[in-house]
């Protein structure tokens, strides 16, 4: 399942501060697009529109033909637009399988009162939650650690029980802000792989903010810049990284390169 | 009695509801600069009146120097609050200053309980029976102190944030503490002033109100509770809207009891609390989920 | 937290696993704690084990509600008081004591849902004003409804007769007591493995990450609430059972605050922290009895709370996880298993 999400002259404010001005971009459906720029240009703003968690001046957003501007952010979630966060969220005291299980929460399950009295309904339905939570975690090489408790592991780990939550139920359309900051070489060829391994199973929209050029060189394949609040280009990871927009905004204004 | 029950009432109301003001007030400096909710801040206002009335029929002190003696106990016992609070209780913890003065709570009306009793007392009226009559309403002496107490009291504070050098110090800690430390201001120390201010308006609102009713270990509960109401009313960032709603509540109290009876008063309060909330704007409800880069 | 610490800590906290063999040392435990009034008890004893069991049930509302779902409530005890005087209502009507606890638990649910629906967006300051305002106006209409409720005076309440256990006698109060505890601790500790549950810790954890999954707050601490309010009433009705005489001071703001007290020192985290609170909470005020100090409890429960709060971050519960994980680190470094 897969859908494809489109934002119309969207303007973001925060007070007299004007995070988006009138962009407009599509994520394609079943394709990975990264998401560009120098720091300020947006980016978070831009995923946050889209989820809902920031609500836009004006403009319009849509998920396939439907038009989710109104939409609050959970509604967006349960149509199947799921999000990680830039500073990984997690139940701190939870395990790691059971911050996983939190992801199933748009996934058909028995109603509250199932689950609360342990109805046959659910006992069932647990076992085949698990199920799908455990191969997740195999997929992202967590499998040992589904027990831990998720504030003992490291960053990295950490930040791949997010990805691993956000993917549990299969989304149509997964937006990650920067999955791989904080990673060292080896996590984020690590992490590169594992994303590309899930896109190739289940082909659904997947839009990551990154800074790391080789990153979204090898994992997207299909790129938009953005800089100052404004859409600049879209295209493929060559295209992008070699026109002189991008060069400037890029790596022309800020004071060292992000490699 | 004068000529004008429902005048008299009105004087009850607005004083009762100067009362809750000034409590209020306390409770919102501390709030403010100390960014604490102090659960116990009425029973540090009692912790006073009561050893104030101990210190004046057991030890025969005279009046002033007991009350003087309450109001510096007061002082005492806020700041250790203030000094756990502040050395003990991280930001990134919300919620525990709640847990903590709710335990301070427990504690100070147990403590005052044992070391003096758990009955309740007539406190000595301040001015004795002096009273005046003005348009069919009898005003008394302690009407008047109230009167007069708290319009002082507020406008001085009001001076004090707005006009002085401390008080800009004071605002500073309260917006970036951080910042106000690198420019030489000596946070912690302004803070506990604060809390000590803080604790002598609690011990002089207990007074007030064991004057007019009678001092026992709970006394001030429901006094704190309507300051609180008035509080998250009028917002806790805020300085005169909060102490007009609470002067408000007590007008609201009055007229209640006068037009429903003497056990209205408590039923109208506690659902107009309810109510409010439930169709209150958004602007006081807890901030909206936004994620900022 | 240390490896062997958090391994204990995951077979004592009863997972969504089902029972597995390393629970067997805490249902062993539990099956020993509760053949102990049984065998070695009086009558006196055995009536405050009962006692502790009716508010085991609603420290463990308060644990779902605080501890789990992060939600502070100071109205713990009049949820019980309305259990208590509800039953007391029915059954001076007549009304068999099964009926009375589907009515205990259809009436604490609409009441939670009454106060709860005004309180989903506030903050835990205003949440607990809210609630210690409903609780006010619970005591008020207690002391001013006294043609039905007693009033001040209390009011007697017949003891239950269920399937031939007679709440009169304290053997078959703590039967009573003990096989709804029983019933109501497997549900609540079945909370941890159900989404509803985990729907519940994200709020207390982290909001964004529930709503970004598509967790819809408010209907989450709705449930949260009507579930906390039943246990408290179910615990109340239970109490007014074994105490056989209920007034307004019983279900007032302190019992709040002590039922609060109890979560917070036992440990929020779990629900046999809830437990240790509870015992704590009716054992304490007996042992200062017998060493002749009876108004001390109260000054040591709020100095205990205070300091708990600060100093030991998962109650009672944590300090003895951490002592029982260092004598495993112990004794497991001694026999070389590693």
């Amino acid at each position: 399942m897969t859908d494809s999400i489109r934002a119309q002259n969207v303007t973001v404010r925060y007070g007299a501060f004007t995070a988006l001005r009138e962009v407009s971009l599509e994520l394609p459906k079943g394709v990975i697009t990264g998401v560009i720029g120098p720091n300020g240009a947006g980016k978070t703003t831009l995923l946050n529109a889209l989820s809902g968690f920031t609500a836009v001046h004006s403009g319009t957003i849509h998920l396939e033909d439907r038009d989710i501007t109104d939409l609050p952010a959970y509604r967006r979630a349960r149509l199947g637009v799921i999000r990680g966060f830039q500073t990984v969220r997690l139940l701190e005291r939870e395990s790691v399988l059971d911050n996983v299980l939190l992801g199933t929460e748009r996934l058909p399950q028995p109603g509250d009162i199932s689950q609360l009295l342990a109805l046959r309904a659910q006992w069932r339905w647990k076992k085949s939650a698990r199920e799908e939570a455990r191969e997740v975690l195999q997929l992202l090489g967590l499998s040992s650690e589904s027990e831990r408790i998720v504030d003992s592991l490291p960053f990295a780990s950490r930040r791949l029980v997010e990805v691993a939550r956000v993917l549990v139920s299969a989304p149509p359309l997964v937006l990650l802000d920067e999955p791989a900051a904080g990673l060292d070489q080896r996590g984020r060829l690590e992490l590169a792989t594992a994303l590309a391994r899930v896109h190739q199973q289940s082909g659904f929209t997947l839009a990551v903010v990154e800074h790391d050029i080789d990153f979204v060189t090898k994992l997207c394949t299909n790129v938009i810049a953005m800089d100052s609040g404004k859409f600049i280009m879209a295209g493929t990871p060559e295209e992008v990284f070699a026109d002189p927009r991008v060069q400037t905004s890029y790596f022309g204004r800020s004071t060292h390169a992000q490699a | 009695m004068g000529s004008s029950p429902l005048g008299q009432l009105l004087l009850g109301g607005l004083t009762s509801g100067l009362l809750y003001a000034l409590l209020l007030l306390g409770f919102l400096i501390v709030f403010q600069v100390s960014k604490t909710v102090n659960f116990a801040y009425g029973h540090v206002g009692m912790v006073g009146a009561f050893s104030a009335w101990l210190a004046w029929s057991s030890w025969a002190l005279p009046l002033p120097i007991a009350i003087a003696f309450g109001v510096l106990l007061a002082v005492i016992v806020n700041s250790a609050i203030g000094i756990i609070v502040i050395t003990k209780i991280p930001p990134d913890r919300p919620g525990l200053d709640l847990i903590v003065t709710l335990g301070i709570f427990l504690f100070l009306t147990a403590a005052m309980q044992l070391l003096i009793d758990a009955k309740a007392h007539a406190f000595p009226s301040l001015g004795g029976g002096s009273r005046v009559v003005i348009g069919g309403i009898v005003v008394n002496a302690n009407d008047i102190a109230i009167i007069v107490l708290s319009l002082v009291v507020i406008g001085g504070v009001h001076l004090l944030f707005s006009r002085t050098t401390v008080g800009m110090a004071l605002r500073a800690s309260a917006e970036s503490p951080a910042i106000a430390e690198s420019a030489g201001v000596n946070v912690r120390m302004l803070r506990l002033g604060v809390w000590m201010v803080a604790g002598v308006i609690a011990a002089v609102v207990a007074v007030l109100v064991a004057s007019r009713l009678s001092v026992d270990a709970f006394y001030m509960t429901p006094v704190l509770i309507k300051a609180f109401v008035a509080g998250m009313i009028g917002g806790m960032d805020r300085f005169f809207a909060p102490l007009a709603v609470a002067v408000g509540i007590g007008i609201y109290e009055a007229l209640a009891i006068y037009f429903l009876g003497a056990s209205a008063g408590t039923p109208a309060v506690f659902l107009l609390i309810i109510i409010a909330l439930a169709v209150i704007p958004k602007r006081f409800t807890a901030a909206r989920h936004e994620v900022r880069a | 937290m240390s490896s062997s610490a958090q391994s204990l800590s995951s077979a004592i906290r009863i997972s969504d696993r089902g029972l597995r063999w390393r629970h067997l040392p805490a249902i062993f435990v539990a099956v020993a704690l509760a053949l102990v009034p049984l065998l070695f008890f009086g009558d006196y004893w055995m009536f405050v084990a009962a006692k502790l069991l009716a508010f085991g049930i609603a420290a463990m509302g308060l644990q779902i509600l605080y501890g789990r779902a992060g939600q502070m409530s100071l109205a713990q005890g009049s949820f019980m008081g309305v259990g208590a005087y509800t039953g007391y209502i029915l059954s001076s009507n007549g009304v068999s004591p099964g009926l009375q606890l589907l009515a205990v638990i259809a009436i604490a649910g609409v009441v939670a849902l009454i106060v709860g629906l005004p309180t989903l967006r506030l903050s835990p300051l205003r949440l607990a004003i809210v609630t210690l305002a409903f609780g006010e106006l619970f005591n008020w209409l207690l002391i001013n409804t006294s043609q039905f409720t007693g009033g001040t005076q209390g009011a007697p309440v017949k003891p239950f007769v269920v399937l031939g256990l007679d709440t009169s006698y304290p053997l078959d109060a703590y039967l009573l007591t003990l096989a709804f505890a029983v019933v109501l601790t497997l549900l609540a500790l079945n909370l941890a493995g159900t989404q509803s549950g985990r729907r519940m810790a994200a709020i207390r954890d982290t909001e964004m990450a529930a709503i970004s999954v598509g967790v819809f707050l408010p209907k989450t601490k709705l449930i949260a609430f009507v579930l906390s309010a039943v246990f408290g009433g179910i615990g109340g009705w239970l109490y007014s059972g074994v105490t056989g005489f209920i007034a307004p001071p019983d279900f007032d703001l302190f019992a709040s605050v002590f039922l609060l007290a109890a979560v917070v020192i036992g440990g929020s985290r779990t629900v046999i922290g809830a437990w240790l609170g509870a015992a704590f909470i009716v054992l304490l005020p007996e042992g200062f009895n017998l060493i002749g100090q009876p108004n001390l409890y109260a000054l040591a429960g709020g100095a205990l709370l205070a300091i708990t709060a600060l100093l030991l971050t998962d109650g009672l519960y944590g300090a003895l996880a951490r002592l029982t994980g260092m004598a495993r680190t112990v004794l497991s470094r001694k026999g070389s298993i590693r």
